[in-house]
């Protein structure tokens, strides 16, 4: 294959890996917006640190797989337990009340973050097992991209089982289209939506750790991710998760080669294909309410 | 005395108050309040949309940034330009990219409101951040000429004096603010409420919905641009930080600090808001720790802010003291 040829693919690889990462944290946020109506402004919070966390562990114990494993899930309990002892008693003041109440949250967590661990960016070493490259079909694809794409597959693979197949799945479902109706049926769905918020901030978490050594570890980490997050989850429409998995690989491709073809404009196209996307239908390509 | 008379002197009290403070209490104070009142008159312009009309807008910095890159930009390029044209300039800034997001920001309420003002004011960010040639990026438009206040034949006043600017400020930010006051008071302020609590209601009466919302939302924008504007002159500078997502939250904060179901909320909000970071910054960097810890305090045990309680404690005060409000009140 000739050089151009290469590159192309290595970029779309590229804008697959940051893509896949970034479904895994919005569609925690587009399942809990469609069960609650509440827009978790706190989510990328957790994603970055569940990545601080990942490099405390890395750096006590020193195994990267073990970071996997406990970072996401103390995020979770962290997230788990503010659902719990603050947004869930605002619930009955309306939307607003729980939006601001997640501003404040994701400051809390941003300074936080920065009075423990500094503001500068600390880097994370992946397994020497990741590293290198590897040979595949006359191309080379850096190994670690290719384990960042084969882990979110796998994780989406069975949430998507556990969704579509399992009786829990379909109570989730079922709450996501409609919270009142399950909840007359006996359901218990401020449990539900616990395990909802819980599974949600796992998932961010978990893309925390695996973002962590492309970009290190630093307290803008929230922002930027937040950001693509909350374009991903408008633009595929609140509570769609396959308009949340659709618009992010379509970012994560815009995302490759808008810098590979106008570098210095890159991050304005992701807002320009929103803005488009909007003014045609403005509740989002799969949203069915506002 | 009749209220009314009550009134005058009390206005005129506050007025000769307004007027002798910068020979009261100094070049630092001073400062202080021109900032507290930039800041006031940013959160009223921001309360517009979320108290009066329900629309919550984590965006409101780039029409507060448009402003002031607008003032900076036509000082910087304009070698003549006196002080009142450069401001309508950053006020114009303002209102044209209201006018431009308005045909999307009109069709949507609620959360996509929220986060389409999020991440379009983002944009401007990265935008202010890119383009270097224009807006200087990181480091903003600074050292401008700040010209002074001229009308030919009757006055030349220099502005780089800060009691001459405090002036100059307060008359703006004041006019300003009573603009927006008197609005709320107008048939159209009872449209924009309407808006807030019915909007299909509004329809039927016969008013057109979206227009009306997009002209509340031209108001909010000039005047947070008016805010902006005067903060690039007060500083002699206008930087990206003007336009990052946390001059955003900012009016936020204050608005929700004061009371969002009141006019003057927002205004006390921005008091006790500038009093909390005046007085935490002295002990920690981490200015916005605080500001989010106040913030899950606030929205947990007085989501009316600091004008709702009042307003409790006056109606607890009244029923007690009103024949028969004790039966009332243990009802």
């Amino acid at each position: 294959m000739d050089p151009t040829t290469a590159m192309y693919v290595a970029q779309g690889v590229h804008g697959l890996a940051y893509g896949m990462l970034l479904f895994l944290v919005a569609s925690g946020l587009t399942m809990v917006f469609g069960m609650m109506g509440i827009l978790n402004i706190a989510h990328a919070s957790f994603f970055m640190l569940s990545a601080y966390f990942s490099y405390q562990v890395l750096a006590v114990f020193g195994s990267f797989w073990l970071a996997l494993l406990v970072a996401p899930v103390v995020a979770a309990a962290l997230g788990v337990l503010c659902e719990r002892l603050l947004l869930r008693r605002v619930h009955a003041f309306g939307h607003m009340g729980e939006l601001i109440l997640t501003v404040g949250i994701s400051l809390v967590i941003l300074e936080g973050v920065k009075v423990f661990w500094g503001t500068e960016s600390l880097p994370i070493h992946v397994p020497a097992i990741l590293e290198g490259r590897l040979a595949l079909g006359g191309l080379d694809y850096p190994v670690y991209r290719l384990f960042v794409i084969g882990l979110a597959l796998v994780v989406l693979g069975v949430l998507a089982a556990l969704l579509y197949t399992t009786r829990l799945g379909m109570v989730v479902r079922a709450a996501v289209s409609d919270s009142g109706m399950v909840n007359a049926l006996g359901v218990n769905v401020p449990l539900v939506f616990m395990l909802v918020f819980g599974t949600g901030t796992w998932l961010a978490g978990v893309a925390g750790v695996v973002i962590a050594p492309i970009l290190t570890v630093y307290p803008g980490l929230a922002d930027q991710m937040g950001m693509d997050a909350f374009v991903v989850v408008v633009t595929g429409g609140l509570g769609s998760l396959w308009g949340a998995f659709l618009v992010s690989v379509i970012l994560g491709e815009l995302n490759a080669y808008g810098v590979q073809f106008v570098s210095q404009l890159a991050p304005v196209l992701m807002f320009l294909f929103m803005a488009i996307v909007l003014a045609f239908r403005p509740m989002g390509l799969f949203g069915e309410r506002e | 005395m009749t209220p009314t008379a009550l009134r005058w002197i009390g206005g005129s009290l506050a007025l000769a108050a307004l007027l002798a403070y910068p020979y009261l209490f100094g070049i630092y104070f001073t400062n202080v309040f021109v900032t507290f009142g930039i800041f006031a008159l940013y959160a009223v312009s921001f309360n517009l949309l979320l108290g009066f009309t329900g629309l919550l807008s984590f965006g409101h910095a780039m029409f507060f940034g448009a402003g002031g890159y607008g003032t900076a930009l036509a000082l910087t390029h304009f070698k003549s330009l006196p002080l009142l044209p450069a401001l309508v300039i950053g006020v114009v800034a303002a209102v044209a990219l209201a006018l431009l997001l308005s045909p999307l920001m009109v069709r949507v309420s609620g959360t996509a409101f929220s986060m389409l003002h999020l991440a379009f004011a983002q944009l401007m960010y990265v935008l202010a951040l890119k383009l270097r040639a224009v807006t200087g990026g990181e480091d903003g438009i600074g050292g401008f000429r700040i010209p002074p206040f001229r009308i030919p034949g009757l006055v030349n006043v220099d502005m780089k004096d800060p009691s001459s600017f405090y002036y100059f400020a307060a008359a703006v930010l004041g006019l300003s603010v009573f603009v927006l006051w008197f609005v709320t008071k107008t048939p159209f302020g009872s449209v924009m409420v309407g808006l807030r609590d019915n909007p299909n209601r509004v329809a039927y009466l016969g008013f057109r919905v979206p227009q009306t919302k997009a002209a509340v939302y031209l108001l909010s924008a000039g005047f947070a641009g008016v805010a902006g504007s005067v903060y690039a002159l007060f500083q002699n500078l206008v930087s990206a930080d003007a336009l990052h997502v946390l001059n955003s939250f900012t009016p936020v904060t204050m608005t929700m600090i004061g009371g969002v179901g009141s006019f003057f909320g927002p205004i006390l909000g921005a008091a006790i808001f500038g009093l909390i970071s005046e007085l935490t910054s002295r002990y920690t960097e981490r200015v916005e720790l605080v500001v989010g810890l106040i913030l899950i305090i606030v929205i947990m045990y007085a989501p009316q802010g600091f004008m709702g309680l009042v307003n409790a404690a006056r109606a607890r005060a009244r029923a007690r003291f009103a024949p028969g409000g004790a039966t009332e009140l243990a009802r």
